[in-house]
């Protein structure tokens, strides 16, 4: 909302929030993302993972130029660890380990990123953040009557199938299904588990720390107007993984760690997982002026930006 | 562009004005978005906007059926620490492919409403202005009432008002961009329909919404410091007591209310005709001003008795 704007051109510093710009490459490529068992499979396990990958990393770059029309395009590329779910060994170890391989690959590693990051990045509650952010899908003759229920700690793409416990006059053995909002004649119904836990206890699912992620490589959360998760060069080592930066710059060199698009190589096993995701994705509000500033920031160097945030995010999925 | 909304404004819910500090604690809501306020002319405290989903029919004049999809945005405000509004506000445009889209689609905007099936403007226009809806169709009021009962809630009042003020409603419609008319005709823009409803009618030749809305929300706050005076002064005055008992019922409104009348601090000028026609007629102002003299009149009669009195 604008300051009153009077012709003497008065205006109070406090009416107004400052939205803090983040630097932006064109495309944002998520070289893998992985978890504990990957590394105990040891290290020409993961130089193979980069090599699948490599390819398809070198295409997305060509193809950078192609769809819209960029000389020189800024492409960033970026690796998740899991540092939420598991145990891990040695930070320096483990860094090390994922460089060499990618090195050996022919990679290059922009940024290192943790998926505890996602949750708590160097202070700020994401987690919180995000999921105050949520606005649901409506099912059919939502009509604001009553208030949106989206406190259990899950969410989902459509109508639920009605409780048995809560309809004991339904007979046994007959049941009503769900249904997608936006099927495409018939449904494909997703219920994801956004949490579990309570209070300062919550454990944030993987859907949605993935969704935080995408979140972050688009550049468009702010807290209060300030950036987040700002990436820090990596430094010396801590020997506690939560002492590390969320985001951590590995090539001085690299371009920006978000972008207007992001493309990741998956492997197969994460397609249910992206699929919540995108369902996460497309019931999360945006502030608007976060929206307004990337999207005049497009306009200003002509790069194509869909207005929806899910369609600005394409994948690969491949097989192990 | 057609737009609407609606404002509830009440007394907050505390014994005493509250400070700046306990004003931005109970308009902090929101994670990470921070309240906007300033504090001339007048304290003045906006929480961030929250997105209500919809997908349902709308209401219109000649009770037929279309849908609409999409988000209403809402925000709390406080003003001069002492009254409390919950705002809703949407843009209601057609549906390109007039059909149900994903999610996603309607997220990119923000308050904003599509519309799947054929309708007439004016139909709708007036339908949104209805007081009585059918029961399925988008409540708006609703919405808006559990906004401002956030406020109300909150922790940081102590739930002990100073005086008994019912919360009022003004429910309106705009035509935004429209080359037509500068500003509506007077008179018929601003309606009292019941005790607690008003509705307005506003065409307007620019494209900015937040002035609009912030232009419905200082007509919803004088329109209810209006109806409050005016009840206070009618149950006082017609009160079977003493001239100093009666003033003495009068001093809520002195100690709360009379110093937050200030039309048009905040609107740009654009917006200002639409003020100025309202103080022509039905002259919010003009009542204002004769009530703040009635009360004066009252105070200063009661302290000539009390001076004229005899003492010891």
């Amino acid at each position: 909302m604008t300051a009153a704007q009077s012709s003497t051109g008065y205006a109070e510093t406090t009416a107004e929030t400052k939205f803090e710009q983040a630097p932006l490459a064109h495309l944002s490529v998520e070289l893998g993302h992985l978890y504990m068992e990957d590394f105990t499979l040891g290290f020409d396990h993961l130089v193979e993972h980069f090599g699948r990958v490599a390819p398809w990393s070198a295409a997305a770059r060509t193809l950078t130029k192609e769809r819209w029309g960029v000389k020189e395009p800024r492409v960033s590329t970026c690796f998740l660890i899991d540092d939420y779910f598991a145990r891990l060994g040695d930070p320096k170890d483990i860094i090390d380990l994922v460089m060499e391989a990618a090195d050996k690959a022919g990679l290059t590693i922009d940024y290192i990123a943790r998926e505890s990051g996602c949750a708590l990045a160097d202070g700020v509650d994401l987690g919180r953040l995000v999921s105050d952010r949520l606005v649901a899908d409506p099912t059919p003759s939502t009509n604001g009557s009553r208030p949106p229920t989206n406190k259990t700690g899950w969410l989902c793409n459509g109508r639920r199938s009605p409780d048995a416990a809560a309809a004991p006059a339904m007979s046994f053995g007959s049941w009503e299904a769900p249904e997608q909002n936006a099927k495409n004649r018939h449904s494909i119904f997703l219920d994801v588990e956004l949490w579990d836990g309570r209070g300062p206890e919550r454990r944030w699912s993987l859907p949605f720390l993935a969704a935080i992620w995408q979140l972050l490589r688009l550049g468009l959360l702010r807290y209060d107007g300030r950036l987040v998760a700002r990436p820090q060069d990596a430094g010396d080592y801590s020997d506690d993984w939560s002492e590390l930066p969320a985001v951590m710059r590995m090539n001085p060199n690299a371009e920006p760690f978000s972008a207007y698009h992001t493309f990741s190589v998956l492997d197969s096993r994460f397609l249910e997982i992206e699929h919540a995701t995108r369902v996460i994705l497309s019931q999360v509000q945006i502030q608007k002026q976060i929206a307004r500033q990337i999207e005049s920031r497009s306009l200003g160097e002509r790069v194509a930006l869909p207005k929806e945030i899910v369609n600005r995010i394409e994948y690969l999925i491949l097989n192990a | 562009m057609l737009a609407f909304g609606e404002v509830q404004t009440g007394l907050l819910q505390n014994s005493t004005a509250l400070s700046r500090e306990r004003a931005l604690q109970a308009l902090n809501f929101v994670t990470g978005e921070s309240v906007r306020h300033s504090a001339r002319p007048i304290a003045h405290a906006v929480s961030a906007d929250r997105l209500d989903s919809v997908d349902c029919l709308l209401p219109t004049a000649s009770r037929g059926h279309i849908r609409g999809v999409g988000t209403l945005a809402s925000h709390a405000t406080i003003v001069g620490g002492q009254v409390a509004q919950g705002s809703t506000y949407a843009t209601i445009l057609p549906s390109a492919e007039n059909r149900r889209m994903p999610w996603s689609h309607y997220l990119a905007g923000h308050g904003q409403i599509e519309t799947i099936g054929k309708y007439r403007r004016a139909d709708l226009m007036t339908g949104l202005l209805r007081p009585d809806p059918d029961e399925s169709t988008l409540d708006t009021s609703a919405i808006t009432g559990r906004m401002l009962d956030t406020i109300q809630r909150s922790a940081s009042l102590d739930r002990r008002p100073p005086l008994r003020a019912p919360r009022t409603r003004l429910r309106w419609v705009a035509s935004l961009n429209d080359g037509a008319t500068a500003a509506t005709a007077p008179g018929e823009a601003f309606t009292v329909v019941t005790d607690e409803l008003r509705t307005l009618r506003l065409t307007v030749r620019g494209e900015d919404l937040d002035a609009v809305v912030a232009l419905c929300e200082d007509l919803a706050l004088h329109d209810w410091l209006l109806t409050t005076l005016l009840s206070i002064l009618d149950t006082a005055l017609t009160s079977n007591r003493s001239r100093n008992q009666k003033t003495e019922r009068l001093r809520p409104a002195v100690d709360h209310l009379l110093h937050l009348w200030m039309p048009a601090a905040r609107i740009p000028e654009e917006l200002l005709p639409v003020w100025e026609a309202l103080e022509r007629h039905p002259g919010f102002s003009r009542q204002w001003d004769a009530s703040v003299a009635r009360i004066r009149d009252q105070v200063t009669m009661s302290t000539l008795a009390l001076l004229e009195s005899p003492t010891d």
